[in-house]
This record gives C-alpha cells, sequence and structure tokens, in this order.
C-alpha cells in the first residue's frame, strides 16, 4: 500500500504538489490523470525519492520515504518518460548493464525480455529501434529488479497505436504477478483500458479519486472537474 | 556494480568515432606536423642567410674572399631578386682598401644581422689572418706559424657547461609532451557530453533511482577516461620515437625513467578527469561544456607553454605558465624526455597535478550529490 499525506513540492515560486493526499491499494493498478503540467509526473518522482518534498508523508508498502529511501527504491521502478537508456548500446548490452546494476536474476531478465517482446532484436543497437521497440525497452529496463510496485509515466506517448496497444496490454498483465501499477496518462481511454481505480489532479491538488468502473461517464467527469483545458 | 558501469563506459567511448577522433588521431597528426615543421627552429639549422655576392674586383684576393663566403655554410648563393643580401665586393676592393656593401632587402631582426655580420666577420678575418700569415712567412717562419694557434671556431676557444635548466629541446622532444598535455585535455569534450548527455535522457536519475551514488558515477567515468589517457599518452610517445623519424624529423628518444613517466601521465590524467567532471556537473548542455572546455584547453595551452615553448617566453610570462596545470604536465614530460628525469624529479609536478585533480574531483562529487538530492531540477 502506498500513502501520500498532504504532501508539498515546489519548484522555486511554483507550486507543484498542493497538499497532496491519496492512497493506492496493493495489486491495483492505479491510473493518475491530468492535463500537462498537473503534477503527475512529479508525484511519481516523489514517490521514487527523485525529488524531495518541503511537507508531507509518504509511505510505500510501510516504509518511510525518508528513512527507508533505498529499501523503497529496492522493491519499486520508475519507468521514465524520456527513453532513459544508452543509444550505443545493443538491448542486450543495455539490458545486461541496468540489470547488474540492480541484481536482476536470469528470472527476472528474462521475463522482462519476453513480457516486451524483445527477443528478436537483443544483438540490435538500441538507436536503430522502432518509436515501440525503444519504448518496451525502456520499460523493459524497469522491470530487471522484479518491483512490488511500478511508476509508469506517460509511456506511450510518440508512439503508433499498435505499439500503444501492445504496451498497454503488458502493463495489465503486470497484475496478474500481484505487482501494483501506478500508471500517469492525460489520455482517458488508457486509463479506462487498464486502471483499476484513478485520480485526477489538478495545480497539483487531488480533484477526485475512484474505482473506474464507479465513475461513470469518466470524460464528462475529467472536463467538469479539471475546467476547459486541453490535454 | 562498478565493473558494470565502466565497461559501460569503455563502450560508450569506443563506439563514438568523432571521440576517438579527437583523442588519438588528432593529436598524433599535431605531433607529426609540428615536428617536421618546426624542426629547423629548434636545431638552429635556420640559421642561414640567402644571398646574392657580386665580385667587382679582380684581385686575387677578392677571388679568395668570394670563395670564403661562397663555401659557408650559413649563406646560400641565390639570385639577385631572391637574396635577402646583397653582398657586393667593390672594384678596388683590395687596392683601394675599400668596404664591402652590403645591401639587406629582407626584413631581418637585429639579432639575425648580428649573427650575419658575425659570420661574414669570420670569414674576412680568416683570410685577412691568411694575408698577414703569407708576409710574415717572408721574414720568419716562426713567427708566421705562431698565427696557426689562431683560432677563429667557438669550439676550439671554449668549452661551454650548459644549467641543466637551460636545456632546449629539439622539435620531437617540445611537441610530443606538449600535445601528450594538450591531446589529454581533449578529453573533456567527450567525457562531458556522456555525462550531459546522460542526466538529459533521464539515465543518471534512473541509475540514482536504482541507488546508484554519486562516488559510483564519478568513479565509473574516472576509471576507463585514466586508461584511455595512458593508451593515448603511450601512442603519442610511439608516434614521436618511430613515425616522426621516418620524415627526417629527430627521434623522440626517453631518457629518464619509464616508471616516472607512467606516473607522470597518470598524475596528469587525473587533473584533466577532475576538471572534466568538474565542467560536466556544472554545464547544462553538451555546447556549454565542449566550449568551455575548448576555452580552458586553449587558455591552459597558451599559458602553460603548449602552443610557445616556455624557454622563449618572457620571464614575466613562464612565472605566469606556472599556475596552468599543462605546465605542470609539460614541465615534468621535459624533465624526462630531455635532463634523464626520475620519479624523485617529477615528483613536484606530478603531485600538483594530482592535488589538482583530487580537488576539482572532490567538488564535483559535492555538487553532483547536491544535484541528485535535488532530482537534477
Amino acid at each position: 500500500m502506498v500513502k501520500v499525506s498532504n504532501v508539498v513540492k515546489k519548484y522555486g515560486d511554483l507550486i507543484a504538489l498542493d497538499h497532496l493526499s491519496f492512497e493506492i491499494q496493493k495489486g491495483i493498478i492505479f491510473g493518475l490523470l491530468g492535463v500537462n503540467g498537473a503534477g503527475k509526473s512529479t508525484i511519481l518522482s516523489v514517490l521514487n525519492g527523485l525529488s524531495p518534498i518541503e511537507s508531507g508523508e509518504i509511505e510505500v508498502f510501510g516504509l518511510d520515504i525518508k528513512k527507508d529511501i533505498e529499501k523503497i527504491r529496492q522493491i519499486s521502478s520508475i519507468i521514465p518518460q524520456n527513453l532513459a537508456f544508452y543509444d550505443k548500446l545493443s538491448v542486450q548490452e543495455n539490458l545486461d548493464f541496468f540489470g547488474k546494476i540492480q541484481n536482476a536474476t536470469k528470472e527476472n531478465y528474462t521475463k522482462a525480455i519476453e513480457i516486451n517482446g524483445l527477443k528478436e532484436v537483443l544483438k540490435q543497437r538500441a538507436s536503430t529501434l522502432s518509436g515501440g521497440q525503444k519504448r518496451r525497452l525502456n520499460i523493459a529496463i524497469g522491470l530487471l529488479n522484479d518491483p512490488k510496485i511500478i511508476y509508469f509515466d506517460e509511456p506511450t506517448v510518440g508512439i503508433d497505436t499498435k505499439s500503444r496497444n501492445e504496451i498497454l496490454k503488458s502493463i495489465k498483465s503486470y497484475k496478474d504477478f500481484g505487482t501494483t501499477v501506478v500508471y500517469t496518462s492525460h489520455y482517458l481511454n488508457e486509463i479506462e483500458f487498464i486502471c483499476d481505480e484513478v485520480a485526477i489532479l489538478s495545480h497539483g491538488k487531488l480533484v477526485t479519486q475512484e474505482k473506474v468502473s464507479e465513475a461513470g461517464n469518466l470524460e464528462k467527469q475529467f472536463l467538469e472537474l479539471t475546467g476547459n483545458q486541453d490535454d | 556494480m562498478i565493473s558494470a558501469m565502466i565497461k559501460k563506459e569503455f563502450l560508450l567511448v569506443l563506439r563514438d568515432k568523432k571521440a576517438l577522433a579527437l583523442l588519438f588521431v588528432m593529436p598524433a597528426i599535431f605531433i607529426l606536423i609540428i615536428s617536421v615543421a618546426m624542426r629547423d627552429v629548434f636545431t638552429g639549422n635556420s640559421v642561414s642567410f640567402n644571398v646574392s655576392l657580386k665580385n667587382l674586383d679582380g684581385s686575387a684576393i677578392s677571388k679568395e674572399l668570394s670563395s670564403n663566403i661562397l663555401k659557408n655554410r650559413s649563406f646560400h648563393q641565390v639570385a639577385y631578386d631572391k637574396a635577402q643580401i646583397v653582398i657586393t665586393i667593390p672594384k678596388n676592393y683590395v687596392k683601394k682598401k675599400r668596404k664591402l656593401n652590403i645591401e639587406i632587402k629582407d626584413t631581418l631582426k637585429s639579432d639575425e644581422i648580428e649573427l650575419f655580420k658575425a659570420k661574414l666577420l669570420k670569414d674576412i678575418v680568416s683570410l685577412k689572418l691568411k694575408i698577414i700569415k703569407n708576409r710574415l712567412m717572408e721574414f720568419s717562419d716562426e713567427a708566421a706559424m705562431a698565427l696557426d694557434t689562431v683560432s677563429l671556431d667557438s669550439a676550439n676557444l671554449f668549452d661551454i657547461k650548459y644549467n641543466k635548466n637551460n636545456d632546449i629541446p629539439n622539435s620531437t622532444q617540445q611537441s610530443v609532451p606538449s600535445w601528450i598535455v594538450f591531446g589529454m585535455f581533449f578529453m573533456i569534450t567527450p567525457i562531458a557530453t556522456v555525462f550531459i548527455n546522460e542526466r538529459k535522457q533521464n539515465t543518471l536519475s534512473r541509475l540514482s533511482s536504482m541507488n546508484v551514488s554519486a562516488y559510483a558515477m564519478t568513479l565509473s567515468k574516472i576509471v576507463p577516461y585514466l586508461v584511455i589517457a595512458q593508451i593515448q599518452a603511450w601512442i603519442m610517445i610511439g608516434v614521436g620515437m618511430y613515425i616522426v623519424p621516418l620524415f627526417d624529423t629527430p627521434a623522440l628518444a626517453i631518457n629518464g625513467s619509464v616508471l616516472a613517466l607512467i606516473f607522470l601521465s597518470f598524475s596528469l590524467s587525473v587533473s584533466v578527469v577532475g576538471l572534466a567532471m568538474l565542467i560536466a556537473v556544472n554545464a547544462n548542455t553538451t555546447e556549454q561544456a565542449s566550449t568551455i572546455g575548448g576555452i580552458l584547453s586553449i587558455l591552459l595551452g597558451a599559458i602553460g607553454g603548449v602552443m610557445v615553448p616556455k624557454f622563449i617566453m618572457p620571464h614575466s610570462m613562464q612565472l605566469l605558465a606556472n599556475i596552468s596545470p599543462m605546465s605542470w604536465g609539460l614541465d615534468g614530460f621535459l624533465d624526462i624526455f630531455l635532463k634523464g628525469g626520475d620519479i624523485v624529479m617529477v615528483l613536484n609536478e606530478s603531485l600538483m597535478l594530482l592535488l589538482f585533480g583530487a580537488i576539482a574531483l572532490g567538488i564535483s562529487i559535492v555538487i553532483l550529490k547536491y544535484k541528485i538530492k535535488q532530482g537534477f531540477e
């Protein structure tokens, strides 16, 4: 379980997270919905201890983010929006490198390759992969430590529909392994397709949090709650 | 974990063709060009003048003087229009005891003119001594023979013992150390570029989320580049020893200790990697890092005697040179190549380079830790 209580995060004078509080249950896919600048990426950085907070409390699977950040990082993984790997290395070299950094087991290594369909391109230089394959490599690296919780920061940005659907299906399958997934997006249909629960953010504040199955017309709610901001 | 990071760093630099050209090909070419181009300047063979000699006097003495001038290795007889200096032996030179006419056509420095005068004077005095000797022989063979003891060759007149600090390198001895030092500073660009790209693409942030510390990130950069720097230094030495002589230019000789050479080049590489890391953690873009790295390298090189040898700098500039790490490295290499230096001889320079590198790395780690804590915001 993840507990976020009254968290404030500022970038200079800009308040990125404004007394934000919510809870995420274990084993679900939790969507964070909001327009650009709503605070989605910021909360993911904060949850992984990559960005310090001004005030508030965060607990991840019973571990306090201020005291146990190393332990939290061992059981969690963040899939950044940018393609955070080495273009000049092959797919295999990238996976070997990040795997060794995280002491990945052979089983995890194989699982990450299979789930993301990278077996055929292992020898290929990362720079020569298609957009969708690059996204999948970016995700595979995040699975190498067999995390209990994975944070996805808009993983389908800039890719074609086919690759997007494949990625969404694979993310949905993580639930079968008991993994908790936190998924940020500004695409409503993605949230509706894969998430169990959704929190809508606006200007760093929580607007609402509810189960997707009980949310009714999510699009209408999203537009009503966040105003007429385009996505 | 560290071994994986070091391996990654090696792979990245080995696959960067531009970086490899910058680190290995460019300094090697520079060594070759500069050594060959500056060959005569450093050996002093350039002390020669293109002269046009006109003898308007028909006497035997003037003919002999002409012959002596033409035999002088400092004078090259050329056509009038190509001459730097025109020497005319006037009509009645001997009979009316006239002076030689000298016309300096080229722009020569005052010390070059003085040198020309000394060379010509030597020819004239030699001839006059010969005439005096012949005259004396008419009266006394013994007195005439006494003139044989008069020599105008400086090597017969005085022994010069040079202070070791005044040793002047030949072109290869000057250019190889200069380009080892300068070439090593080229590493700033690839180190900083890889680091800034990692930061921009969130790879550093990702590594940070995998509990990789600032120490590990820095160490993984240091080790590969220290190895690359050693390879680079030995390739440059190899060029000086085996390639440069193929172009009729003196070969580089390691007169000193090889151990001292390894110690010095290691110390130099520590200072370079330290400076590179300092630039890398502070620069926001690769362009910024390349510009800062390039300007710093050129400035440190210009001050430190890489571009203009320190021994021809004025005293005040030689003192200023001592603030540049490139000068410490260069002095150390010259000590080894020129003066047969050992570890003790290059200890000061090496320790200063190590200290410089350690301070730069220390500051880099502090800044990097701060930036990691702030999430590279």
